[in-house]
């Protein structure tokens, strides 16, 4: 981290340390006039409950410092913070563009291992409260992330169903299969539609692809979510797939994920999520 | 000359109020009606919405949660669209808040839902591990007082012209059709809800505090 | 005219007011130091239902303290040094005796009710302005109570210049007058909409940005009026007096006055920094704070000089210990504050914790200090005994300031790494943090300002303990004495 770099955090450090340094100074200053000086100079005629008022001119030190800081205030007024010229919103902008400048040039065409960095640092920010720092959903709070993507999780899915994801199909029941079928289908999508490689039951391949009309009817013949209808199940198991969770939310155990559409997160960043949590099953 | 003043304590008191009044002046007054514009979009609160904002006061949420996203990079990928006045120009009173012991909650209804509020509310350290919020349960037995809602609607609709009415713009109507209304967008939220307690009492026609205040925090994007 | 020591003084109202001062600052501190360690372990906010959770406690610790303790103490104050500087007894007039009395007992009755309805909930959410309207018109009167105390007895003074104190006691009735009316403005809704709803209940005048900005303007000077202004008032008679040093500078103090005076009101709006208050209001609240830093300095710099070459006072006399600590504190902060108001330290500080840390500098420090300071001079010549117990006031300020020290240490230390936290970005310019981690962070430093808080308290507890004491089983003193005040080993 390079706290450093910001000047905000640095001015706010040396703010920090001259609040301390100057009153300690200047206090030991008259400590040290209380120890070795002497009370002197003309007293005023009038005197209240016995107190007296001496006619001393003013300190030189504090009168150069009241002048220094009126002189700061016309430059800030001035140069600093125009009151004509400056505008917050205008500041906020080129940042934003800077900071958006910066990061296309040197993340354009980002590589694998820029994108998990990316994602798992995003991860740590905005996944990891309710989906655990290791995204084991921290005992059933959030989905499982590290079993997400597998053979097993489509067989919880057709369990208990699927909600929050918004599409114009509505939201999956749970229970539309039970038993052995949900394991076929389960293998049938592994093995054919999202083509996440061998499925762990073979022999129930056959069986799945029978049982797949219970989901053509929403997910399409080949699965493609019939353009946009329902979720693509060919992006299953893939980055693609956690990128449109991302930007539909979800519904989950303790309410619904939020949606990352409000431009919180860059495409870049969402991809590198999508990488991210996809790595987290494998 | 203030060596006079100091003999002469009715001149010296009108000196000192003139001192300290002009500041206020020019600083408040000049911008004052461009201030109060709202933002093209922006509606006044529903009455059971009001009510929520009520409970948000009434257990000052606002001296640990903010309602304010400065225009940092920082804060706007954290929390959203940084603020802009006129997003505020139905808030009296406003609830910037001072102090973010809590994160802010200017859009917090872009990204918590009600059954998430619930459970949150019931339990914050079950929800987010570490957190120091105060369980709420109160907020499930306390019944929400529509009708100062509906008072207060009523009275910024006369006094300051809120265009509740208009078109386009929540109705307010009578206590009965405001009660009304708001019973109906309680249902709604209950909808989401599993608390049996407070499904019950809403079939009895009462609206529980925590109905309400979902209600406000859902309003707030 | 006669000496001021041949007139007797009327101490009656200073002595009730001094009294509601200690234990309304047990009440204020106690819950302050409650919901510090809430936020250390959240399970303290169930002990007491709704009742207890830091929201309800939160504006009742702050009220308090600020219109319990610190008003109770600036009006005890008030009923001592007034007639004293302007050489004339309470006692000569029975309707300015009257009126004193009054003022009392209505803030007493004002004091429940603020009580009871916060911890009720009713509240208009305005920080240090949260009470409903019947209790806002109550203040009021209060004050216009107040004012009339001041002016009559200024009117039948003997002694014709005003002193010091008594500009800023006028400065002080006259700012919070100006600022709580413009601040409270409110429509009661029961009224407006033909008898709907609570009672009590009312809408602010302004709306969102405005209401806003007339708040801080308030806020920020409440502060100004209650925490600054009214405690020069004291150290400016409490440390001349005990120490029988002349002031340093007649002309340092009048610069000082009016500096303060004419900066203060602009300085609100440094608390609304990049808020959607208008650019040009921020930066001239910057500029301002910045500005109000000598002014402030002034007098604090005017008291230290008072006491030039009188090292050994303050090696053997603890209560002008308490005063020379007081004014440190006061320039700590008043220093603090500007530095915070500077844009771009705002933009890491606001929000944080650094702030509840800057304001406990100047109220435990300096107005805490010089409360407990002025009533223990004052107590002796109000009770006609000396002081209990000089060892326990030693120990008292060494343990409150270790307190205040730790307070305040934890508070900069929490403040800065939040603020630095929700900033941080990775290399990739992701969020560095979530916002749970930047506060499971902070535990430790909640812990160490609870403790502090508690070593405060704790302190104010002994001196609670030697005010009682003194008033009921100290050693009588036959004569007043003109300064160093009497106190038993």
């Amino acid at each position: 981290m390079n706290w450093l770099n910001d000047n905000v955090n640095m001015l706010a450090l040396l703010g920090a340390a001259a609040i301390i340094l100057i009153t300690v100074f200047v206090v030991a200053k008259y400590i040290k006039q209380m120890k070795e000086d002497k009370s002197t100079g003309e007293l005023a005629e009038e005197n209240w409950d016995g107190i007296g008022e001496y006619k001393n001119e003013l300190p030189i030190g504090w009168s150069l410092a009241f002048l220094g800081t009126i002189v700061w205030g016309l430059w800030y007024f001035l140069i600093g913070y125009p009151l004509n010229g400056y505008s917050q919103i205008g500041e906020y902008n080129e940042e934003v563009q800077k900071y958006n400048t910066k990061f296309e040039n040197k993340w354009a065409n980002p590589d694998e291992e820029t994108l998990m960095g990316m994602g798992e640092g995003v991860f740590f920010v905005q996944c990891a409260p309710c989906h655990g720092v290791t995204g084991d959903g921290i005992n059933g709070k959030a989905a499982d992330l590290t079993v997400w993507g597998s053979e097993a999780a489509i067989v919880d899915v057709i369990l208990k169903g699927s909600k929050g994801l918004n599409y114009p199909l509505g939201e999956m029941p749970a229970g539309l299969l039970q038993g052995d079928d949900a394991k076929a289908v389960a293998a049938y999508m592994v093995e054919k539609i999202a083509k996440l490689g061998k499925s762990k039951n073979p022999d129930l391949v056959a069986k799945g692809e029978s049982l797949w009309a219970v989901c053509a009817g929403c997910h399409g013949q080949n699965g493609d979510g019939m353009g946009g209808n329902s979720p693509s199940l060919k992006n299953y198991g893939k980055p693609e797939f956690v990128v449109d969770v991302l930007n539909r939310g979800k519904a989950g155990n303790i309410g619904v994920m939020p949606k990352f559409n409000d431009g919180r997160l860059s495409d870049i960043q969402k991809l590198a999520v999508g990488k991210y949590v996809n790595s987290l099953s494998q | 000359m203030f060596h006079w003043l100091e003999r002469n304590p009715f001149f010296f008191a009108v000196g000192v109020f003139i001192v300290i009044a002009y500041a206020g002046i020019v600083t408040i007054l000049p911008d004052f009606m461009n201030s109060a514009r709202p933002v093209v979009g922006t509606k006044p609160y529903t009455v059971l919405q009001l009510a929520g904002r009520h409970v948000y006061i009434k257990d000052s949420c606002n001296a640990c949660h903010s309602q304010l996203i400065r225009p940092f990079k920082s804060e706007t990928d954290r929390y959203g669209m940084y603020s802009l006045s006129g997003e505020y120009a139905y808030d009296r009173p406003f609830l910037w808040g001072s102090k973010r012991t809590g994160p802010d909650l200017m859009r917090v209804g872009n990204y918590r839902t009600t059954d998430w509020h619930e459970n949150h509310m019931l339990n914050p350290a079950e929800i987010v591990p570490g957190s120091i919020m105060p369980k709420y349960p109160h907020m499930f037995k306390n019944v929400a007082d529509i009708e100062t809602a509906y008072a207060e609607a009523l009275t910024v609709k006369k006094v300051f012209n809120v265009p509740y009415d208009k078109s386009g713009m929540p109705k307010l109507g009578t206590l009965e059709e405001a009660k009304a209304q708001a019973l109906k967008e309680a249902e709604e939220i209950v909808a989401n809800m599993k608390s049996p307690e407070v499904k019950e009492a809403l079939k009895r026609g009462e609206i529980k505090e925590i109905v309400a205040i979902i209600a406000y925090l859902n309003s707030l994007k | 005219m006669q000496p001021s020591r041949m007139i007797n003084y009327d101490y009656t109202v200073a002595k009730y007011f001094a009294i509601a001062a200690i234990i309304l600052g047990i009440v204020g501190m106690l819950i302050g130091v409650f919901i510090a360690f809430q936020m250390a372990y959240p399970e303290l906010n169930n002990l007491a239902g709704e009742y207890g959770t830091f929201g309800r406690l939160r504006p009742l610790h702050t009220d308090a303290v600020i219109f319990g303790f610190l008003l109770s103490g600036i009006w005890a104050t008030w009923y001592y040094v007034g007639q004293r500087v302007l050489k004339v007894s309470m006692a000569e007039s029975p309707f300015l005796m009257f009126l004193g009395k009054l003022h009392f007992w209505l803030y007493l009755v004002g004091v429940v009710a603020v009580v009871i309805s916060l911890a009720m909930g009713i509240t208009t959410s305005k920080e240090y302005a949260e009470f409903e309207w019947p209790i806002d018109i109550a203040i009021v009167i209060v004050w216009v109570i107040w004012g009339m105390s001041i002016f009559g007895l200024i009117g039948i003074r003997r002694e014709k210049t005003l002193y010091i104190s008594i500009w800023y006691y006028i400065a002080t009735f006259l700012g919070v007058a100006m600022l709580y009316l413009f601040n409270n403005m409110a429509v009661p809704t029961y009224f407006a909409s033909g008898g709907i709803g609570d009672w009590w209940h009312s809408v602010s005048m302004y709306a969102g940005t405005n209401d806003a900005m007339v708040q801080w303007w308030y806020g920020h000077n409440a502060v100004a009026f209650v925490f600054t202004v009214p405690i020069i008032a004291m150290i400016y008679y409490f440390l001349p007096k005990e120490s029988g040093q002349p002031v340093f500078s007649y002309k340092l103090s009048i610069l000082s006055f009016w500096g303060l005076m004419f900066v203060y009101l602009w300085a609100g709006g440094h608390h609304l920094l990049y808020s959607t208050v208008p650019d040009w209001v921020q930066t001239m609240g910057s500029i301002f704070s910045v500005v109000l830093i000598l002014p402030s300095w002034g007098s604090a710099i005017n008291m230290l000089l008072t006491m030039k070459g009188e090292w050994g006072q303050l090696k053997e006399n603890p209560l002008i210990k308490f005063y020379i600590l007081a004014s440190t504190f006061y320039m700590f902060s008043t220093l603090e504050g500007p530095i915070q108001a500077i844009k771009s330290v705002n933009a890491l500080a606001h929000f944080t914790d650094w702030i509840p840390g800057h304001v406990h500098d100047g109220t435990l420090g300096w107005v805490g200090f010089m409360i407990v300071g002025s009533l223990f001079h004052m107590a002796p010549r109000m009770f006609k005994r000396e002081i209990y117990s000089k060892k326990l006031m030693e120990s008292q300020f060494w343990i409150q300031t270790t307190g205040i020290v730790l307070y305040f240490s934890s508070m900069w230390i929490a403040g800065i790494t939040q603020g630095m936290m929700w900033r941080a970005t990775d290399q990739y310019g992701n969020l560095a943090y979530s916002f749970i981690d930047t506060v499971n962070v902070l535990h430790p430093y909640y812990v160490i300002r609870g403790l502090g808080g508690l070593l405060y308290l704790i302190g104010f507890m002994m001196f609670a303990y030697n005010f009682y004491k003194t008033m009921t089983a100290s050693k009588a003193i036959e004569k007043e004495p003109q300064f160093a005040s009497p106190m038993a080993a």
